[in-house]
């Protein structure tokens, strides 16, 4: 009997990425069999989130090389570079760790709580954002929370793009795939390449100008971007680092949602 | 106390302060709080451009970041906001005046 293949998949699934169990059945005559295996499927908003996040994993990936330079140049082994990539995932946590590791636990601790306390009001709207969703979404979503895949999610909200959480899963996969690889790179092969040379800092500053942008809608919204360029300003001599960013930035807020509108 | 311990609290630290609302499924009210959420992000990203380009090496200086600045609010107003637009123009003053300056 001549045998004969047949596939048949849920359609009504939306998952974009591994976990969709997408069965493939087989059949051989009468015989039968369906098959479960992780599918790869895309749609429309993770293809968006990943062309979005194209020029993001482009500088990731040489800000990561220049982490992994910098770790191993301040005593670090590269796979605990490496290592701190893949669980920490935040640029400005990890250069502060690899500046300040030689002068104990407690000034990391410090710097790193000020650069993580930007990420209160980042996840208070990012979970505005996506609504209601199941824990380990969220959880997962939380994993990457960066500036930068924050801001590209943000200005996806304002754009209609129809599914916040898969576009932000996409957008994090081309940033955490460049930070760590690029990490490792860094650590093992970098000691040849010099980023500062390539103004990648500048790149970064770039970004994030570009990120405000489309954010400025409103007279409000002019005086915000007034007020937080001022504060930063000012916060480059007033305050530590660590507590730079935040602080200007909270306290342009504050002051922007004391004014109204 | 070990580099990888030290790493583990700091992914520690990181992670909990993403995923502090991230974990709560109420939404966030109105008010004043829902208005903060509404200018932050744009607060942090005018801050963290500023302070890459008006302080790239961690304090204030002219520098050709500067002139990076300059082209990517061209470069804003001119592609209408766009991010690509945005980053390659800003860039591609960057390296001129970095060119210029020698």
């Amino acid at each position: 009997m001549k045998g004969r293949t047949r596939r048949s998949r849920d359609e009504n699934s939306t998952t974009a990425v591994t976990g969709a169990h997408i069965p493939l059945k087989v059949c051989a005559g009468s015989n039968c069999r369906v098959f479960y295996h992780l599918g790869m499927r895309t749609t429309p908003s993770f293809r968006h989130g990943l062309r979005d996040g194209l020029p993001v994993f482009l500088a990731v990936a040489v800000f990561g090389v220049a982490f992994g330079v910098l770790a191993i140049q301040a005593g670090l082994a590269p796979w605990l570079a490496i290592i701190s990539s893949v669980v920490i995932v935040s640029g400005a946590a990890q250069f502060a760790l690899v500046g300040l590791i030689a002068a104990g636990p407690g000034p990391v601790l410090v710097a790193t709580t000020g650069l993580a306390l930007r990420h209160l009001p980042m996840s208070a709207k990012l979970a505005d954002l996506i609504g209601d969703r199941s824990l380990p979404t969220r959880v997962g979503l939380a994993w990457v929370l960066t500036d930068e895949t924050f801001g590209l999610t943000l200005r996806a909200s304002q754009t209609g793009v129809p599914d916040l959480v898969t576009y932000k899963a996409a957008a994090d996969v081309m940033l955490y795939s460049a930070w760590v690889s690029g990490t490792a790179l860094g650590a093992f092969v970098g000691r040849a390449i010099e980023p500062a040379a390539l103004g990648i800092d500048v790149l970064f500053a770039l970004l994030f100008l570009g990120l405000a942008a489309p954010l400025i809608r409103h007279r409000r919204d002019w005086l915000v971007a007034g007020l937080a360029v001022a504060a930063a300003l000012l916060a480059t001599v007033v305050l530590p680092d660590a507590w730079q960013i935040t602080g200007a930035a909270t306290t342009a807020a504050l002051i922007g949602t004391a004014v109204g509108d | 106390m070990t580099d990888l311990v030290l790493i583990v609290l700091v992914a520690t630290v990181t992670f909990a302060s993403r995923v502090v609302f991230l974990a709560r499924r109420r939404r966030v009210p109105d008010g004043l709080m829902g208005r903060f959420l509404e200018v932050f992000p744009l607060a942090l990203f005018v801050a963290l451009a500023t302070s890459g380009l008006a302080a790239p090496e961690g304090s204030l200086a002219v520098s050709p970041a500067l002139g990076g600045a300059v082209g990517g609010v061209v470069g804003a107003v001119a592609t209408r906001r766009s991010l690509i637009g945005t980053i390659l123009i800003g860039a591609a003053a960057y390296w001129l005046t970095r060119y210029l300056a020698g």
